[in-house]
């Protein structure tokens, strides 16, 4: 992992009510996810069955570099006449970043897919949760060894909060990075 | 008359076997709800019962009033209703001689989450015949009492363990010298199985029942029943014009399908939008096959009864199972007995359209003889009902639309006066801040909600910090039309993936068809001006005046969603409750 960087998580649910050309599409859909560096590309599997409302709750790392502002996700669709982009959505950091909510916390977000002339065209359902660096482990259980603090509360290895041992270090000094 | 078509794509849809998707609104998945159940009780005037709870009792100390032997005791459960009358719940057995009895008998409530449900518990020394009797039959003026205790159901729920003690009191509360004992009510859900399973169906080579397509298959799986017959579960959703669909996953409780032997049938019909399906084939699988179906892989056929006597005609058309898990649902008393807290915010509209406070007609008006303004009712009825789940009864309550004493208009200030607090104790504390905020504070406007919202999101927010086991609701009274709709939703879209839940209550004579637009319950997620989507429908919005007949109160509708909102977080968000695994110990022990 580079320095300066984060590593995120994107689970790629589903889609709604995609179309091409006003039509609803009838199958292989994907997704690509990249943030607005052009860093990396992520790709999903192609979904076969789900037609306009493909699911394949895959997920996807991503290196985010310190600098950039936004990830942008685009759903395509393989059709006879070669990949064609269905809609893309461009998802602000600062929607799974910051504010009042602590590292690790599993964003379930929802974005508006808009075509390439801008309109409209169907939804998309992700869920993004930014690993906590190794260093600063010791106040999260979001890696997967089970070091605890304190207490033991919930077996629920998913959430990062899970242990009332004070402002964790790692937040506050967080914040102090800037994209 | 209404309209005359008929909502073919409402009848298209999944029923019973809904997956607690983040995304989706009101997906309700506590194992003892079914939509179909809940309408059918809402249409004849009852509630759904959210959960049923069996009480449990022992005493201790009693009162010895048997001359030669000591009391025998038996305990009567009342509900305390609205008008104060006493309505029996049920009664424990007689236990012999013992001023120290533990009753095997339980009493059964049904806990309902959107009520302040009273229990009074009468003990009662039986000194007539009893042998061979049924306890009902007793004359309880026949016998001598014992002592009284009473408490409101929510309490005993929210505690750990579900168990409450309560010190015994002589009728009507008079505790005198006497020391009359004490009594300890135990709640256990009747429903003990929390197992649910995730299936994914698909078939194949179907046949085809449409002329110029395809069929429109779709599953319906039923329960069969002692008394021959079944009972439809669920059924999927429709896939269109298509012989070898795979449907979305269906997540079915314990209390649908009974036990894993219990035998299913699974139907598969072709949709046609006259109502006349076709039934393409069946066949008759319980969930442990359909697991060994998924485990080897392999499918089976559906066969269709045949007009000669016993013989069915075995299809080409096969089913097969693509997915199957167990998982674990805990129900709403799991979290809250565990440690979850609901905590409760309030903010109140103080726009120039409520009228004069000092007028009798304006909205705020408060009743020199007591009686409550629509205001005041909404934060009790609600206010009465959440405290009990609310750890520390610390609210905070704001207002928004006034001008406060530095002469600004604030949409977002603290009820109570303070600049730095917002919190206020008890409803009492919620009431006591209105009436003084109304003296202090000039009605002016426009009605925006966006920076209470965002107040709460913030607050739902850095909860997460430290647990995860705080559920926020947060209460807006508000008399008139939002002035900027959209700030108002780029608001709630951003709380939506906060444990948050948002009651709006309208009052007054306005035309709330904007807030119903809020409340996205025709199934059009709120979008913000960024192109965010809601995760979640967090927004509930009732008029007061919408008065029904019958007992259930306006605001009680809007309670009743909370559980399902709550349990729908936590599910999505994989968080169970605090103590599950000595629970669980417990429970097999």
């Amino acid at each position: 992992m580079a320095a300066n960087s984060r590593t995120l998580e994107i689970t790629v649910i589903s889609a709604e009510n995609l179309k091409l050309d006003r039509k609803p599409i009838k199958k292989n859909s994907s997704v690509t996810v990249r943030p607005d560096t052009n860093s990396q590309i992520c790709t999903t599997e192609m979904d076969t069955e789900g037609g306009a409302y493909p699911r394949w709750n895959e997920k996807l790392v991503l290196d985010l570099p310190a600098h950039s502002r936004s990830i942008t996700v685009e759903v395509q669709c393989k059709t006879s006449y070669g990949v064609r982009t269905v809609g893309t959505a461009t998802i602000p950091a600062s929607d799974f970043v910051g504010g009042y909510v602590p590292e690790g916390y599993l964003h379930f977000l929802s974005y508006r897919l808009r075509d390439n002339r801008g309109e409209r065209n169907g939804i998309i359902n992700i869920s993004v949760r930014m690993k906590v660096p190794e260093i600063y482990a010791c106040s999260s259980s979001t890696t997967s060894s089970h070091s605890r603090m304190g207490f033991p509360v919930a077996e629920n290895n998913n959430f990062g909060g899970g242990v009332a041992t004070g402002v964790p270090v790692w937040y506050g000094s967080y914040q102090k990075k800037h994209y | 008359m209404g309209g005359c078509f008929s909502d073919v794509r409402g009848g298209k849809d999944a029923v019973g076997g809904a997956l607690p998707r983040p995304t989706e609104p009101n997906a309700k998945n506590d194992g003892a709800h079914n939509d179909a159940i809940e309408f059918f009780y809402r249409e004849h005037g009852a509630y759904p019962l959210f959960t049923q709870l069996e009480l449990s009792f022992s005493a201790s100390k009693l009162l010895d009033l048997d001359v030669t032997s000591k009391s025998d005791p038996m305990v009567v459960v009342y509900l305390k209703k609205n008008d104060g009358k006493l309505e029996e719940l049920g009664r424990t057995e007689v236990i012999l001689n013992n001023l120290n009895p533990v009753w095997i008998q339980k009493v059964s409530v049904a806990y309902q989450f959107e009520m302040v449900q009273n229990l009074i518990f009468r003990v009662y020394d039986v000194d007539t015949q009893y042998h061979n009797v049924p306890v009902k039959t007793l004359n309880l003026r026949d016998q001598e009492f014992l002592g009284e205790g009473s408490c409101v159901l929510s309490e005993i729920v929210t505690k750990q363990n579900r168990s409450l003690t309560l010190t015994l009191k002589g009728k009507n509360g008079h505790g005198g010298l006497r020391n009359f004992g004490t009594l300890t009510v135990h709640a256990e859900e009747t429903i003990a199985s929390r197992s649910a399973v995730e299936i994914k169906f698909r078939c194949a080579h179907l046949d085809n029942k449409d002329l110029f397509s395809k069929s429109d298959p779709f599953l319906r799986i039923s329960r069969t029943v002692e008394t021959g017959g079944s009972i439809p579960i669920c059924k999927t959703e429709v896939v269109d014009n298509n012989l070898n669909p795979t449907w979305k996953p269906l997540c079915l409780s314990m209390q649908q399908f009974g036990s894993k032997d219990t035998p299913l049938v699974i139907e598969c019909f072709d949709f046609n939008s006259d109502g006349n399906h076709v039934l393409i084939g069946k066949l008759q699988k319980s969930v442990a096959d359909l697991e060994k179906l998924f485990k080897e892989k392999s499918g089976v056929n559906f066969f269709i009864p045949s007009s000669r006597a016993d013989h069915e005609k075995v299809l080409k058309g096969q089913l097969f199972v693509d997915q199957f898990c167990e998982k674990e649902q805990f129900s709403f008393v799991d979290y809250i007995s565990s440690g979850f807290e609901l905590n409760f915010m309030v903010a109140v509209d103080f726009t120039g359209s409520n009228g004069d406070p000092r007028k009798p007609e304006s909205l705020h008006h408060i009743d020199p003889y007591g009686r409550l303004n629509s205001y005041q009712q909404a934060i009790t009825e609600v206010g009465q009902v959440i405290q009990f789940y609310d750890a520390d009864k610390s609210f905070p309550a704001w207002g928004f639309g006034g001008r406060t004493a530095n002469g600004t208009v604030s949409h977002c200030f603290n009820l109570n006066g303070n600049a730095s607090e917002s919190e206020v104790v008890g409803v009492e504390g919620i009431m006591a801040a209105y009436a003084n905020a109304l003296r202090n504070v000039a009605l002016s406007g426009p009605t925006l909600f966006g920076q209470v919202v965002n107040r709460a999101a913030e607050i739902a927010a850095s909860s997460l910090s430290s647990n995860n086991n705080k559920y926020y609701v947060l209460l807006i009274i508000t008399d008139g039309i939002l002035t900027d709709l959209q700030e108002t939703k780029d608001a709630l879209v951003r709380a939506s993936n906060l444990p948050l839940s948002i009651l709006i209550v309208g009052v007054g004579n306005a035309d709330f068809k904007q807030m119903e637009i809020l409340d996205a319950d025709n199934g059009q997620r709120l979008e913000s001006s960024t192109g965010r989507i809601a995760t979640r429908d967090i927004v509930q919005f009732v008029p007061m005046r919408d008065v029904q007949s019958g007992q259930i109160s306006v605001v009680q509708g809007l309670l009743e969603e909370l559980p399902g909102q709550f349990l729908s977080y936590m599910r999505s968000m994989d968080i169970k409750p605090l103590t599950f695994n000595a629970a669980a110990q417990a429970s097999t022990a």
